[in-house]
């Protein structure tokens, strides 16, 4: 190599390799940050209580946010579920001017998600259900299964997050009743 | 085989004997000349330089250096520009208004692979677009970055929305305290003026009218960033913030 090229020509290759292969790492890197993350939200769910309920978010404050990102206006919930154990029931009443909830799946991926007007009424009924486990239920189905919001997913580990807007300080204790009593569980 | 007829033969002896190819001098320019002279083509460019000429033994050590230099800048350089996009934590944009931007897929299977590796990796749950659209300006209308040690006015207007919050936070997003302990407005008790626009000063000292509290403590390595999340909004889609109006930013002071 060091006899066959002339140096400018020996430096330029190495620049172009040096370039390619960093192009390469760069792209490699990127797509497996995703499969190599160690703390997820799904994991950091489970640090709020136990799965298959609803559990309250610490209020969000500086140095102190339990998940990065939320909007410090709302008050939180999550609920971690596995669909293995059966499908999941999602029940809630929050007497606030706003909610919205959000199904992800174990990669944070978004499932399916509504807020309190498109949900149709004030309360949240919502069933999440793995095609087999719906097909099954369609047998023998159950009479307020018209009433349920139905959501199939093939993602069989998830969370949901529900947010609310406290309208002022002296209904923060109402709303976070309101929160801790949501249902999320299995569905009988 | 006859030397003669190889057209290759020429080649051969001028790299097998490259002394004969007259050093006579130093001057290099003597080299190439010669080096033409002895039936080599030479372009400008690429007209080899006298250390080039010369046979000089095998160097597998220098070999090996130069490889893995170029192994080792590459990978260092791949790895490094990777992690200052993720640890940045500011997923690409899709679509933006003035300072204001917007990514509709983020969290969604249409992510692209920068957002879906900084959404994962920095644990972030994002705003599903049933419940919302966040927008975030790192910049005022003039362009400049936002500094917490300065005192910006928020004016106009936002898309049609059922309600909205604001937020201060650092360029990172996260939260910072306040002299008011909050960090927030939302639309429910803003005062408006008669054409329904509405003026917020986000300062760090209390201001009259909608105050947006900033941070007690400045850090200006910190940054700041204004977070306008639009609840129940119509424009949940990209393709229908275009035309949407969203509020001037602009800097009234610094210190």
């Amino acid at each position: 190599m060091s006899i066959l090229l002339p140096t400018r020509l020996r430096l330029g290759l190495g620049a172009l390799a040096v370039l390619a292969l960093s192009v390469v790492v760069h792209v490699l890197v990127i797509l497996a940050i995703p499969r190599q993350a160690t703390h997820s939200s799904y994991s950091e769910a489970a640090t709020f209580g136990p799965d298959r309920q609803f559990n309250l978010l610490p209020p969000l404050r500086a140095g102190a946010e339990p998940l990065p990102g939320l909007d410090p206006a709302m008050k939180h919930a999550t609920c971690r579920y596995q669909l293995d154990n059966g499908p999941v029931l999602f029940t809630a009443s929050v007497p606030v001017p706003f909610w919205s909830i959000g199904l992800f799946d174990d990669t944070g991926e978004v499932i399916y998600s509504l807020n309190n007007r498109t949900a149709g009424s004030d309360i949240l009924s919502m069933l999440l259900i793995t095609p087999e486990q719906l097909s099954i239920l369609r047998e023998n189905p159950p009479e307020d299964l018209d009433k349920l919001i139905v959501i199939e997913t093939r993602a069989s580990r998830g969370f949901a997050l529900l947010r609310a807007l406290s309208p002022a300080a002296a209904r923060d204790l109402e709303v976070d009743l309101a929160l801790k009593t949501a249902y999320c569980g299995s569905f009988s | 085989m006859n030397l003669a007829e190889n057209p290759f033969a020429k080649d051969i002896s001028g790299r097998a004997a490259p002394h004969a190819v007259s050093p006579r001098g130093n001057d290099p320019r003597l080299y190439s000349a010669a080096w033409e002279r002895a039936g080599h083509r030479v372009s400008q460019g690429l007209r080899p330089e006298p250390r080039d000429l010369i046979e000089s033994p095998a160097r597998p050590l220098r070999s090996l250096a130069f490889l893995m230099s170029v192994l080792g800048l590459g990978t260092v350089l791949g790895i490094g520009s990777a992690a200052l996009i993720v640890e940045r934590e500011r997923p690409f944009a899709t679509t933006s208004i003035g300072p204001w931007s917007a990514s509709p897929t983020a969290g969604t299977a249409e992510a692209d692979p920068y957002s879906v590796a900084i959404y994962t990796r920095s644990a972030r749950v994002p705003l599903a677009l049933g419940e919302g659209l966040a927008l975030t300006a790192y910049t005022d209308s003039v362009g400049q970055s936002l500094s917490p040690a300065c005192t910006y006015r928020i004016t106009g207007s936002t898309p049609t929305a059922r309600m909205w919050t604001l937020s201060a936070a650092t360029a990172k997003g996260e939260m910072v305290e306040t002299l008011a302990g909050r960090t927030f407005l939302t639309s429910l008790g803003l005062l408006r003026a008669d054409d329904g626009t509405f003026t917020v000063t986000a300062s760090r000292a209390p201001s009259s009218g909608n105050w947006l509290p900033l941070a007690r403590q400045p850090q200006a390595l910190e940054g700041l960033s204004f977070t306008f999340r639009l609840y129940d909004a119509p424009v949940t889609t990209g393709a229908s913030l275009e035309g949407a109006v969203m509020p001037r930013i602009e800097k009234v002071a610094c210190r």
